[in-house]
């Protein structure tokens, strides 16, 4: 079931206006990359989709359910937003994979084991990262990997990336950039930010975010 | 309480003598140009008019006896903490002015009434000597607790707001996602009572038990009374700043579990 936005405006208290009445539909295999200018709310698009920001008014649809109407523990799980800034809490790797599986909504799945955990550190190439480490030791490349597995870890049926290669190194780049491509061609809808002039490979939409408006282009 | 000895008066001549050495203080300051000497002035002012106020309103509750008389004043006393702590808390976009109202109301009261019923066993409960002094003890105690952790929780969680954000997004519920700053700002709040616990009788000899002493209390039976006092301090201190803190943090979300406070 697509995402659907549905004349949807926003904008912060005392600011200017981020979208009036835009409306967009994300299909369900898409991975869009979202583009636009610095400031023009390509976080924000992210942040209302999850409902970290609620539209002063129109509606967003996701699996044919106004988002309003979903219990907001159960859509962001569904619909895992990964922060532009990585952030880990104080503790070893571990403590920070598992943390989902300590809230009641995720109660009824079963934490991962540490060969899963070390099997999904190996794929995003943080061989060298064990589960011991400190949180507070790792690089900001290594922790944004690390939130990434962190979503991924729930199954979400979408993920919001705002802007994950921005503090990466090229490889750990590629190897970011192919993960999403690989979740995408498993069905995943996969909404990214991206600066980058180069389209990722596996990209099937480009967002534009301009004027208050949404259009893919 | 059992009078060992008769309490000295202090007469308009004593209270003179007082000014004197306020005066003085005055004249080392305006020679050492501190710029006090206007608080001073009016500090000294106020302490005389706020206590002959406070005294014959005193008397005049002690002496009418009225249960709606003294729950008036004691309603009115929480009211005065509620508005000083506003005056600290610097958040302005969180109602949390009544929430915070109705919980000191009601805890402060069933704390007192515990205090001046149940352990004084005060007949009846409301009897104003015990109930108004007690129950200003707590409220001017745990105030301060209040204040603290309030100002706390407000800043934590706009400093810390990625940290709840990536918990909610991972779906954490609004308790969930602001677990550790509820406690730490419970926590930063408790700690002075926690602290006066430890250091009392070895610091500090608390007003009231000093008061008592100079009253012509015995000493044993002093400490008796500030042993009750410290304990509902912090215990009324913990109630009502856990549920305080937790009404708060409710209104910094939305119903949709979203962090409103910016």
């Amino acid at each position: 079931m697509p995402i659907i936005l549905d004349r949807v405006s926003f904008a912060y208290d005392n600011g200017p206006a981020i979208l009036t009445n835009a409306s967009l539909t994300i299909e369900p295999t898409s991975y869009a990359l979202v583009r636009g200018p610095s400031g023009a709310g390509k976080s924000t698009l992210l942040r209302l989709l999850c409902l970290l920001e609620e539209p002063q008014s129109g509606q967003i649809l996701f699996s044919g359910t106004s988002v309003t109407d979903i219990p907001p523990a159960e859509l962001r799980r569904s619909m895992a937003y990964v922060q532009q800034m990585p952030t880990l809490l104080e503790g070893t790797v571990r403590d920070n994979l598992r943390l989902p599986f300590s809230f009641k909504v995720n109660e009824n799945l079963a934490p991962p084991s540490d060969t899963d955990l070390e099997a999904h550190l190996a794929k995003f190439l943080l061989d060298g990262v064990t589960l011991e480490a400190r949180a507070n030791t790792l690089s900001v490349g290594q922790s944004q990997r690390v939130c990434l597995i962190r979503s991924l870890l729930l199954h979400p049926k979408a993920i919001l990336m705002d802007e994950p290669t921005a503090s990466l190194d090229a490889d750990s780049a590629r190897v970011v950039l192919d993960k999403a491509a690989e979740l995408a061609q498993g069905g995943m809808t996969v909404i990214m930010i991206s600066h980058s002039e180069t389209t990722p490979p596996g990209v099937t939409h480009t967002i534009r975010i301009n004027d208050c408006q949404l259009e893919y282009v | 309480m059992t009078a060992t000895q008769t309490v000295i008066e202090i007469g308009p001549f004593q209270l003179a003598l007082c000014l004197g050495f306020v005066c003085l203080a005055g004249a080392t300051s305006f020679y050492h140009k501190l710029d006090l000497g206007r608080d001073l002035f009016v500090g000294t002012i106020r302490t005389f008019a706020q206590l002959f106020l406070m005294g014959y309103v005193l008397k005049f509750i002690f002496d009418a006896h009225y249960s709606w008389l003294v729950i008036l004043i004691y309603s009115g006393m929480v009211a005065a903490a509620a508005h000083i702590i506003k005056g600290r808390v610097k958040e302005r976009s969180i109602p949390f002015v009544k929430p915070m109202y109705v919980t000191m109301l009601l805890t402060y009261t069933l704390v007192s009434f515990l205090v001046t019923g149940v352990i004084i066993g005060a007949e009846p409960w409301w009897t104003p000597q015990y109930f108004i002094p007690m129950g200003g003890m707590i409220i001017g105690n745990s105030m301060t607790a209040i204040a603290i952790a309030l100002d706390r929780l407000f800043s934590d969680l706009k400093s810390r707001r990625a940290e709840v954000e990536m918990k909610l997004a991972l779906g954490a519920d609004y308790r969930e996602a602001s677990q550790d700053i509820l406690r730490d700002a419970v926590k930063a709040g408790m700690i002075p009572s926690i602290n006066s616990l430890m250091a009392v009788g070895l610091v500090s000899l608390p007003g009231m038990m000093t008061g008592q002493i100079l009253a012509g209390a015995d000493p044993l039976i002093a400490i008796r009374y500030q042993i009750v006092v410290m304990l509902m301090i912090v215990a009324a201190t913990s109630i009502g700043s856990l549920l305080i803190t937790g009404l708060v943090r409710r209104k910094c979300f939305s119903t949709a579990q979203r962090l409103i406070l910016r």
